[in-house]
Parts: C-alpha cells; sequence; structure tokens
C-alpha cells in the first residue's frame, strides 16, 4: 500500500467525494468479488456492492486507521452479502436454487454446474480468494490485504481451495481428457 | 523436498498463479520430475485452473460496472452544493474541526456562567440602570420615613397625652371630689398651720417650763429660791425693720429691767441689710418680762428659753473650798513649826502649793457661778426684714455664631485683631484636620458697650449660621425679686466657631435627573449654568458603558437666592425627571436664607444605544423593536439554558449507546 494510496484513504474517511469516488472506481471489482464470493449471484453481488458502497460513505467517519479502510470496505460489503444470503434463505431455498440454475443459459455445460456446487461447497474465505483470483487476476499481497489476512496466508488457502475443488470435480475433469 | 510433496497443492496453486520465485519454481518442477503422484496433482491442477478461468470469466462483471458503480452511488448520495459544500470542506480541515469543538465548549461555558450568575450582566435592562443610578434615594426616604414614624410616635404620645388629660378632666366622679376638697383643706390649712406652728413652738417651751417648775419642788423641799442656784439662759430671734433701731430699744429694755448689754455684733449683707447678736445681761427675775419686751420689737422667728441647775454643784464645791482652806492651814501650821526633815519640808510646801492651787479654782468655779446666777443671758439674734431681697441683678449675655469663609485663617486673624482692653480673646484656636480642611475655634469676652459693635462686626466677616443669644439675669446679694434693686450689664462673652464654606450643611437639598442624548455636553452646559447662577460646582463625574450609556454626576453648590432660577435653567438642557428636594429647617436659629446655600445632585444620563428617548412613531417603533430583540435575546438565553442542562446528558446517552453498539457488534 503506497503513500499516494493511504493519502487517497484518509481524504475519502475526511468526506473528500473525489477521492471516496477514486476509490470507487478501483477497488468495486473487488468488492464485487467478494460480494459474488457469498452469494454467487451477480445481481445481488452488484446490489450488495452498491449497498455497502453508499454505507461506507456514511459511516466512513468509523475508520481509526486509514491502512484498514480497504478492509472495512470488504467487511461491510461482506456483511451486507451475508444479510442478503440469510434473506435468500429464509424466503425459500428451494426456489432460489431452481430459479438460479434456471437463469443460467442453456449451454451451460455440466461441468459449469458442478464448478458451481463445488464452489459453493467450499468455505467462504476459499472461495472468496479464488474468486478476487479468478476475476480480478490479482496478486496475492492484494488479496491478503483486501480480505485482511497475514502475509503468505494465501498461499495455503488458494491450495486447499483448489485442490478441494479438484477433488470434486475429477469425474467431470477426467472425461474431457 | 519433502516439504514440496507435503504442501503440493499450495506449490501448485502459487505456481499456476505466477507467485512463485525463480528458485521455488525449479524446486517444484525438479520434484514434479521425480513424484508421479505431483505431477498428477500438477495435472489436474492446471486442468482445473483453465475450467475455472474459463467459466469464471462469465462471471467477471462487465466494462461498465465501475460506471454503473458510481452512477448508483452518485444518486444515492447527492453532492452538495454551494455553501454547505464549502462549508463540509470547511469542516474537513483539522484545524477548523478543533476551532469548532474549542468554540463550542467555550459556548458552553459562557452558558453554564451565564446561568450560575457569576459575572452575570449580559442583558443590560433598564431597570437595572435605574437601580443603579438612584441608589442616592433610598437613604433619603428612609430619613423622612424615620421623621414620619416620629412625628407619628409624636402623634401618639400627643394622642396618649390627651387621654391622660381627659383621664385627669374625667376621674370616676366619687374620688374627684373628694381629692379636691381635701386638697382645699390644706391649702386652707396651710396659714393657718404657720400660726399653729407658733404656737407649737412656743408650747414646748412652756411645757419645759412647766416640768421644771414642778421638778424644782420635787429637788428641794424648801422653796427657799434665794439658795438656789439657778443659770437661765435664753436665745431669741427676731427679725426687725431696723438693726440699729432694734439694738437701741434693746439698751433702753435692758437698762429697765436693771440688765445691760453684754456685746453686740452686726454684719451688713450684700444687699446692704444687717444681721447681728446683741448679747444682754439681765436679772434672772426679770427675764421673762424682758424676753416679753424684747418680743414686741419685731417678728419672733425663735426663741429658746434654758434653765440650769447648778446648786448641787455649787455647795460641793463651796464643801470642797472650806475643806482645803483647813488643809491649808494646817499645811501652814507644820510649816511654821519647822520639825522634821527638809525633804519632809519640802514635800509639804508642794502640797500646800497644789493645795491652794485648787482652792484658786474653785473660788474661781464659784464666782462664775455667782455672776451667772446673777445675771440670765439673753442672747438676741436680729436680722432685717426681706433678707434675700437682691440688691442688684447681672445680666450675663453668651452669644455664639459659627460663621462660614472661603478663607478660615483671615477671618480667624481679623478677629483675633480686634482684641483690646474691653474686648479679651480667651480662647483661640486653629485647626487643621489630616484632609487639610481648617476650622476655627474662639471665645471672647467682650465689654458691654463694645458687644454690639464688636459682633456686627464679627457678622459682617463671613456668612451667619447660627446665631444665638443667652441672655442669664442672675441676682446679687439674694435670690428673688425685687423692686428696687439696679440691672447691671456683664460682659458677654461670644464664642465663634469659623468653619471653610465647603463644610456648611446645606440648606436645602435637591437631587435630579436630566435624560439627554448628549450628556457629556449636557454636564457642561450645566456646570456653565451653574456659573452663571454663582453656583460652585462641587463635583462631577463622567462615565460610559460599552453599552453607550453615559451617566454624568454633578453636584453643586448655589445661593437659595439662585435657586429658582437655575432649576428653571435645567429644563432647557433635557427632560428633568425624579426632582426630591429635601430640607432641614433649624429652628431657633437665625439663618440668611437668602444666601443659605442650596446642593443640588444633578444625574445627566443617555439611554444607550438600545432605546432612544425622544418620542414619535419612529422612536415607538425603534423601541418596539429594542423590546422584541431584548425578548429575542432572552429567549436565546433560555435556549442556551436548555442547552446547557441537556448537552451533558445528550453526550452521555449517545456515549452509552455507542458503547453498546460496539459491544453488540464485537459479540456478533
Amino acid at each position: 500500500m503506497d503513500a499516494s494510496e493511504l493519502e487517497q484513504y484518509r481524504a475519502a474517511i475526511h468526506g473528500d467525494r473525489e477521492a471516496f469516488e477514486m476509490i470507487i472506481r478501483t477497488h468495486s471489482r473487488a468488492l464485487f468479488a467478494i460480494a459474488y464470493g457469498v452469494l454467487q449471484n451477480r445481481e445481488e453481488a452488484e446490489d450488495v456492492v452498491q449497498d455497502s458502497l453508499v454505507k461506507a460513505w456514511k459511516t466512513r467517519w468509523r475508520v481509526r486507521d486509514a491502512e484498514k479502510f480497504l478492509a472495512w470496505l470488504a467487511t461491510i460489503t461482506r456483511h451486507r452479502a451475508h444479510d442478503i444470503f440469510r434473506k435468500r434463505r429464509a424466503v425459500s431455498l428451494s426456489n432460489e436454487t431452481i430459479e438460479a440454475t434456471e437463469s443460467h443459459p442453456a449451454d451451460t455445460t455440466a461441468i459449469d454446474q458442478q464448478l458451481h456446487s463445488a464452489l459453493a461447497a467450499l468455505p467462504e474465505v476459499h472461495r472468496t480468494a479464488l474468486i478476487l483470483r479468478y476475476f480480478e487476476e490479482m496478486d496475492y499481497r492484494t488479496i491478503e490485504n483486501t480480505l485482511g489476512l497475514t502475509n503468505g496466508a494465501l498461499r495455503g488457502i488458494l491450495g486447499r481451495a483448489l485442490a478441494s475443488m479438484r477433488k470434486q470435480l475429477r469425474p467431470a475433469l477426467a472425461s474431457p481428457d | 523436498m519433502a516439504t514440496i510433496h507435503n504442501e503440493i497443492e499450495n506449490w501448485l496453486a502459487a505456481d499456476l498463479h505466477g507467485e512463485l520465485s525463480e528458485s521455488e519454481q525449479s524446486a517444484l518442477h525438479a520434484h514434479l520430475v521425480d513424484c508421479a503422484a505431483c505431477r498428477k496433482a500438477h495435472h489436474e491442477t492446471k486442468t482445473m485452473n483453465k475450467i475455472l478461468e474459463e467459466t469464471l470469466a462469465h462471471e467477471k462483471p462487465d466494462p461498465a460496472f465501475e460506471r454503473r458503480m458510481l452512477a448508483g452511488f452518485r444518486n444515492r448520495i447527492p453532492e452538495r452544493t454551494g455553501v454547505s459544500k464549502v462549508l463540509a470542506n470547511l469542516m474537513r480541515l483539522r484545524a477548523t474541526q478543533i476551532t469548532a469543538v474549542a468554540a463550542v465548549l467555550l459556548g458552553l461555558v459562557q452558558i453554564g456562567r451565564m446561568l450560575t450568575g457569576e459575572n452575570a450582566a449580559p442583558l443590560p435592562s433598564r431597570e437595572n440602570y435605574t437601580s443603579e443610578g438612584f441608589v442616592a434615594q433610598p437613604p433619603q426616604a428612609g430619613a423622612t420615613g424615620a421623621d414620619q414614624s416620629t412625628s407619628l410616635a409624636k402623634s401618639d404620645e400627643l394622642t396618649r397625652g390627651r387621654s391622660q388629660d381627659l383621664a385627669l378632666n374625667e376621674p370616676p366622679p366619687p374620688a374627684a371630689p373628694a381629692s379636691r376638697s381635701e386638697l382645699d383643706k390644706e391649702a386652707a390649712a396651710r396659714p393657718m398651720g404657720l400660726a399653729a406652728a407658733k404656737v407649737a413652738a412656743a408650747t414646748p417651751q412652756n411645757l419645759a417650763r412647766a416640768e421644771q417648775a414642778e421638778a424644782k419642788p420635787g429637788e428641794t423641799p424648801a422653796p427657799a429660791q434665794a439658795n438656789r442656784k439657778l443659770i437661765r439662759n435664753a436665745a431669741v430671734q427676731l427679725e426687725i425693720v431696723s438693726f440699729d433701731d432694734a439694738v437701741q430699744k434693746i439698751t433702753a429694755l435692758a437698762n429697765e429691767e436693771r440688765g445691760y448689754v453684754a456685746t453686740t455684733s452686726s454684719e451688713k449683707q450684700a444687699n446692704g441689710k444687717l444681721r447681728g447678736t446683741v448679747v444682754v445681761k439681765v436679772l434672772p427675775e426679770n427675764l421673762d418680762r424682758f424676753l416679753q419686751k424684747v418680743r414686741g420689737l419685731g417678728e419672733l422667728k425663735n426663741q429658746t428659753l434654758g434653765t440650769e441647775d447648778v446648786t448641787k454643784a455649787y455647795l460641793d464645791t463651796d464643801a470642797r473650798l472650806k475643806n482645803a482652806h483647813v488643809i491649808e492651814q494646817r499645811l501652814v501650821d507644820m510649816l511654821k513649826t519647822k520639825t522634821g526633815k527638809v525633804s519632809d519640808l519640802l514635800q509639804v510646801e508642794k502640797e500646800l502649793g497644789r493645795v491652794r492651787e485648787d482652792i484658786e479654782k474653785m473660788q474661781g468655779e464659784l464666782k462664775y457661778w455667782d455672776s451667772q446666777v446673777q445675771f440670765a443671758t439673753v442672747t438676741v439674734s436680729l436680722a432685717e426684714k426681706e433678707m434675700e431681697e437682691p440688691a442688684a441683678f447681672l445680666i450675663k449675655e453668651r452669644s455664639q455664631l459659627a460663621l462660614y469663609a472661603p478663607d478660615v485663617e483671615k477671618i480667624y486673624n481679623d478677629i483675633k485683631a480686634l482684641a483690646s482692653q474691653k474686648v479679651q480673646v480667651t480662647n483661640a484656636q486653629l485647626n487643621r484636620d489630616y484632609s487639610g480642611r481648617v476650622s476655627a475655634t474662639m471665645s471672647m469676652l467682650i465689654a458691654p458697650e463694645e458687644s454690639d459693635a464688636v459682633i456686627t462686626r464679627v457678622k459682617s466677616l463671613g456668612r451667619v449660621e447660627n446665631f444665638q443669644t443667652q441672655t442669664e439675669r442672675i441676682a446679687q446679694g439674694g435670690s428673688g425679686m425685687s423692686e428696687n434693686a439696679k440691672t447691671k450689664r456683664d460682659k458677654v462673652e461670644l464664642n465663634i466657631t469659623i468653619s471653610r464654606e465647603e463644610q456648611e450643611q446645606a440648606f436645602q437639598q435637591t437631587s435630579l435627573r436630566i435624560r439627554t442624548s448628549s450628556v457629556d455636553e449636557r454636564a457642561k452646559d450645566l456646570r456653565a449654568v451653574a456659573e452663571k447662577q454663582g453656583g460652585r460646582v462641587r463635583s462631577s463625574t463622567f462615565s460610559r458603558d460599552p453599552n453607550g450609556r453615559e451617566l454624568a454626576n454633578v453636584w453643586l453648590r448655589v445661593p437659595m437666592k439662585n435657586y429658582p432660577t437655575l432649576m428653571q435653567s435645567l429644563d432647557s438642557l433635557g427632560k428633568v425627571e425624579n426632582v426630591t428636594v429635601q430640607r432641614q429647617d433649624r429652628t431657633g436659629t437665625q439663618i440668611d436664607e437668602a444666601n443659605a446655600p442650596a446642593d443640588i445632585s444633578i444625574q445627566v444620563y443617555s439611554q444607550g444605544n438600545i432605546v432612544s428617548h425622544e418620542s414619535g412613531l419612529l422612536a415607538t417603533l425603534r423601541r418596539t423593536l429594542a423590546q422584541s430583540a431584548g425578548a429575542i435575546m432572552w429567549s436565546l438565553r433560555m435556549i442556551g439554558v436548555a442547552i446547557a442542562f441537556l448537552a451533558p446528558w445528550v453526550i452521555a446517552i449517545v456515549g452509552v449507546i455507542w458503547i453498546t453498539q460496539r459491544v453488540v457488534r464485537a459479540k456478533r
């Protein structure tokens, strides 16, 4: 995290709207990845990111340490996503899944569905890390910063995530080869 | 290489994601060459990675995602414009924030101070002003109040006195006539009583005489008057018209009764009347007759008559004398025979001397008694009538006056210069007190013929206050009244006190207020006016407070004669208000009223910026506005009060809520 970035966060905390908008430009995709990691639904994830940004702007003064701004933003997004996720489950789990499956394009292959269910089965942190990696091609360092992880922890997380995915998808993987 | 094998998944993932360093990469590849299981895993992972990349690429947000986010954000949080933006930007600055907090704190503190009343003068009101301006009034009012109360008390006394009078006039009916008649009786008895007293005075003597007469036969059964040795004395006090006449008559009477005048003494009183005593010796048997005659000479004031029976003592002495003669004879015989020792002879001689001495003494005694018995002694005290009448009257005059003058010392010296033989300065004192004020007191004695001139001269030296003359007529050589006694004037005693004019108490005190818009100018005008009227400005003050209110106090002293004109001219200076006049009349003293000083204390003031006191529509409007401004200020103050009360609670409650929120969140 360089000095200019830190300065940007500080300005945003103090109410600098332009700085905040800049943060939206640069980091909203990461936030989206986090929300998607939880919800695995693009529309909902987008709404979550939008809500989180608004909430972050309104409660920006709660952030004491500018260095943790990004992590804080991520936390807000995750909480929001969880809220939505809980609501969704409360409404109707079966309906939702049917809808979700139906919403996918017809040409989606079986492997896609398997992949998604495998993803859903992953622990949340693993899933989010994976998505950040594959959506944004973020390097490990940035992902760690975004998720508030300690240095070097991501390698293990991603390794385990990939391994468990691999094990789940092994039958499917075997077929194309 | 065991670690790589164990953590092959991590290594593979990092390798695929390009997060391995070169040395790590070569180490991994070396291991993959060796280990078939890991090679398989590598292969699978690669496929997995590919599938993920392909699949998730579809899920990736589209390029317009950021713009959508921004637009949504801007929609939901509209940007502030204009002043609020500037303010918000301003508030973003640390310095501004600190300043704002400091200002709020200061404000709270100020409100708190206002509430607690410490140095609280936020809203100067007219009431305050007037109460400040006229503190001097209440004491005066108090004084008059006291006067009234005393007068009330007096009237109380009066009524009480009246009721007493009434009570006296209308006592219980039976008692009054009784007491009055008693009084009458007493009054009637008084002249009689005097006569009776004389009678009574005479009677005890008669009684005594009678007793003596009765006693005499008891003592000596033989009625041999000649053998009895009786000494008779009498004293008579007479008031006569002329002393000399009386003495002559007494001498004649004494001769008639075969007596003689033994001594006369007289003394002349201051009023020329004579008083004296005459001692007359008469034969005892003629004593009563003589006394009778003497009483006729004038008014008898007092009479005593005494008889001393010396018979027994006389006879004793006589017997002892005879005895002594015998002893004497015997001793003489002893000496004549000259027998015995010399010492015995001497003893005899000594004894003889003593006996002879006794004999002589006894003989003298007998002789005295004989003479006393032979003649009775009558002491006649004579006093001429109207003994108490004064011979002359002396008129003593005592004057005192107080002078007020600008220069005390000059007058002091002037008066001292008046001294001459007929004008004596008995006491002169010049006092200077710590503040340098000079006063003087003088006393002088002036010959009667000079007194009027001197007093007039002294009076002309300054302003006379409190001239008092006390005349006393002193009777000389007696008391009471006299028709033909002369009257003389004695020296006149004059006491003077001299003080500076400033110290003179004002004859009349006036206080008033003048309302005007330009105080300083008016105060100057006022001083000019006062000087034109022969007044003196004793002191003058001017003050202006931050509200623009101006206040000038001017104390003037003018002679009474110029007082009305001055008061009239004050009207031209502004609106005259609250005129109070106080005068203390000093009764019984002469006061030069025209020149007596009158003190005027004038307060010139302006109402300040809030309210102007000119009349008219505009002024009324302004006053109304000022009042509403005052009301707004008052409500602001009340709001401040409310905030000061509520702010700590709000802060505390918000704090508690915040902490609970944190705690709840932390638990979650």
